[in-house]
């Protein structure tokens, strides 16, 4: 009877403790569960209720790491950086902090804020505790560059991991693609609508050249023919006017295909390409 | 470096709280975020469809913009663009109105000392100008 | 009597027994309560924790559920603020009057209930619940006249007699609140059919009527030039170029009337928007006279 009743005690107190993990536990994975089904809304507010009730603290990095992704998930990258730095200053040890570190750098690439990125990453390189995981900071600095469209820059960061890295063939095939602005607009200066057809946009360059030398006809027939006024009038609002705009549409038809060059790499990053995103 | 570290941690804390405080007052949902780089807006060759007049009307803009808006430049201070102002006051008004709108904003287009107090500045760095404040209609016009 | 020594025996081992398992069922309970962490008492203080971190939306669900199993006063009065805090303002005066009577939320419920309709911008019913003294409270009923009084100056309803409209502020700010009286009673508008008019006799005038001095040189300089311009080439014969710059002329004339009265429209519309601005900067910065908040 006495073995009994202990047994029994003994069994008790184990299931106390046993539970007391185990809710905890069902806790975090019940909010896993909505972090995977994407709502991570009320992702948040379960692992905020664990936060609350987990007075042990076993889960408050991982909580505060997921709550700092579910803000990701929704775009807050501000609320993301909040809790990210949360959970480094909860990190236990260095590849924690290492990967809250990191997940703020990733907040910052995909908030666009390049240089808050690029600073951070600078003191993640100095900082000797991280100088195995070199290679995964020149990853993120490449990605840095990309979302800031500095695709030279980034070919660099990439090839210093390794030379043959394909997001740095990637990167280098980019910056080659594009088309150079200054060019287009000095071509024009020579001869109206050249900028343009270089940048491929031909009918809009031999309209832009017709229309000069249109103007330019009537404004120099204007003088010769002793109408100064109309030939100053003509020479202002039409020839000067044509000649000004494809100076202009050379430098925006330059600009827009450099975007076009750089949405696609950057279409092929977010839909094609396997390895590991911000 | 230590305090400095600490002092930024707090700094940003304090006001990551009022952020967070706010951004989930309304309940919002996973969202993706686009690598993509912004295009400037150019003209749309939009045809409008409503009525026959706003057709030719929308028809005619089309043919100004291919002939000769987007060869001479980026000359209008406003958004909308003078052009575009005609279309949407035509359709928000009538034919007879509309046009009367037009050649006031062109008028104020002629005017080399624009009041850029009266203007809104957008980001793109034009004045707007939206055609709904100068329909006659008081409730109508906003800021 | 060997039997019934063994039988004191063992009842005396299941009393030490049920000593020791009571409490720890007790513990038990307890446990489960604990370790269940949406029974009422955990969201009551999962519900807590998310109102002093301004999580009012998350504490407010937490609070609904709470009230599903016990009505507390305190928690309805927590779980209305929340409401009246992420700008569910009819929801939070539906929930501030339940809280009305017999109970000590009764006065602060009673101004929440005000500054729900106030915030909500419903300034009609705000002001016929005043002035039929609906609900109002004791504590607080100065704080719900200045609200009912500034509420005057937010929208197009038509002013009370100034006296009564500043009697209830402090005279400290009497002046101050006097000059948005007297912008709102006399506001410096121009008028739309005046600009048009003076366009019309000296085309530009009307714009410089409403301040656009620049639009209206301009617009006198255009209808001008294209109207001497018309003269000039009828007076050379050049009739097709003639009767082209007398179309622009009317087009310019016609277009100058319309836009002076259309620019009037928009200097009031600015003096409105400029006033209401004013306003809501001077009283905000005052917390609208209101009592600072606890919570």
């Amino acid at each position: 009877m006495k073995t009994r009743a202990l047994f029994i005690l003994s069994f008790m107190l184990f299931a106390f403790v046993i539970q007391a993990q185990d809710y905890l536990k069902s806790q975090f994975n019940y909010a896993n569960d909505l972090f995977k089904a994407e709502q991570y809304y009320d992702a948040i507010t379960e692992y905020k209720r664990l936060l609350l009730f987990d007075s042990t603290n076993t889960y408050r990095y991982q909580t505060e790491f997921k709550i700092g992704e579910s803000y990701k998930g929704g775009a807050k990258y501000d609320d993301a950086i909040k809790y990210f730095s949360l959970a480094e200053k909860d990190a236990q040890d260095k590849d924690e902090i290492f990967a809250a570190k990191t997940q703020v750098i990733r907040s910052n690439i995909l908030r666009r804020t390049t240089d808050r990125a690029l600073q951070l990453l600078d003191e993640l390189e100095k900082d000797s505790t991280f100088r195995g995981e070199i290679d995964t900071t020149y990853y993120w600095r490449g990605w840095a560059y990309m979302f800031a469209d500095n695709w030279k820059s980034a070919a660099r960061a990439f090839a210093t991991i390794n030379p043959s890295h394909p997001l740095k063939i990637l990167a280098d095939q980019t910056d080659r693609a594009k088309v150079s602005v200054t060019f287009a607009k000095v071509i024009s200066y020579i001869l109206p609508g050249a900028g343009s057809i270089y940048t491929g946009k031909i009918l809009s360059g031999l309209m832009s050249l017709a229309w000069n030398a249109a103007a330019g006809y009537w404004t120099i027939n204007a003088f010769t023919s002793n109408r100064i006024f109309d030939g100053f009038v003509v020479g202002e609002l039409v020839w000067f006017r044509f000649y000004r705009g494809s100076i202009q549409n050379a430098e925006e038809f330059a600009v827009q295909k450099n975007i076009d060059i750089a949405n696609k790499s950057l279409r092929y990053l977010q839909n094609e390409y396997k390895g590991i995103k911000p | 470096m230590t305090k400095l570290k600490l002092l930024t941690i707090c700094f940003v804390f304090l006001i990551a709280t009022q952020l967070h405080a706010q951004t989930d007052w309304v309940k919002w949902d996973a969202q993706t975020v686009s690598y993509e780089l912004t295009k400037t807006q150019h003209h749309e060759y939009t045809i409008d469809k409503s009525g026959f007049g706003m057709t030719l009307i929308s028809f005619g803009r089309n043919v100004y913009y291919f002939f000769i808006s987007d060869l001479d430049g980026d000359n209008c201070p406003f958004n909308p663009t003078c052009s575009q102002f005609l279309v949407q006051s035509i359709k928000e008004t009538n034919i007879f109105v509309g046009p009367l709108m037009f050649a006031d904003r062109f008028t104020r287009d002629l005017n080399f000392i624009k009041g850029r107090d009266h203007y809104q500045i957008i980001p793109n760095g034009k004045l707007f100008d939206p055609v709904y404040n100068y329909t006659l209609n008081s409730k109508k016009i906003k800021f | 009597m060997k039997l019934s020594a063994a039988h004191k025996n063992g009842s005396l081992q299941i009393a030490v027994l049920l000593i020791f398992l009571l409490p720890i069922l007790n513990f038990a309970q307890i446990s489960y309560n604990n370790s269940n962490l949406f029974s009422p008492v955990n969201r009551l203080k999962f519900g807590n924790y998310l109102f002093a971190d301004k999580d009012y939306l998350r504490a407010s669900a937490e609070f609904k559920e709470y009230l599903k199993s016990f009505d507390d006063d305190t928690v309805r009065f927590k779980y209305s603020l929340c409401l009246f805090n992420i700008g569910k303002y009819e929801e939070a005066s539906d929930n501030f009057k339940t809280l009305f009577y017999g109970n000590p939320f009764t006065e602060k419920a009673r101004l929440y209930f005000y500054e729900s309709y106030f915030f909500g911008k419903d300034y009609k019913d705000l002001r016929d619940l005043a002035d039929n003294q609906n609900y109002k409270s004791v504590r607080y009923s100065k704080e719900i006249d200045r609200l009912k009084n500034i509420s005057y100056l937010m929208d197009c309803s038509r002013l009370p007699e100034m006296n009564s409209f500043l009697s209830v502020f402090d005279d400290s700010v009497q002046s101050s609140i006097a000059k948005f009286y007297y912008q709102k009673k006399n506001p410096k508008h121009k008028n739309p059919i005046t600009a048009a008019v003076f366009s019309a006799i000296i085309p530009g005038s009307g714009k410089i009527y409403t301040g656009e001095i620049g639009d209206g040189i301009t617009a006198f300089i255009t209808t001008a030039l294209s109207a001497y311009l018309a003269y000039s080439n009828f007076k050379a014969d050049h009739n097709f170029r003639g009767w082209l710059f007398t179309g622009l002329t009317a087009f310019f004339y016609a277009g100058n009337v319309y836009g002076s009265a259309a620019s009037a429209q928009i200097y009031n519309a600015r003096i409105r928007f400029n006033f209401d601005k004013e306003v809501k900067i001077y009283f905000g910065e005052r917390n609208y006279f209101l009592p600072k908040s606890d919570y």
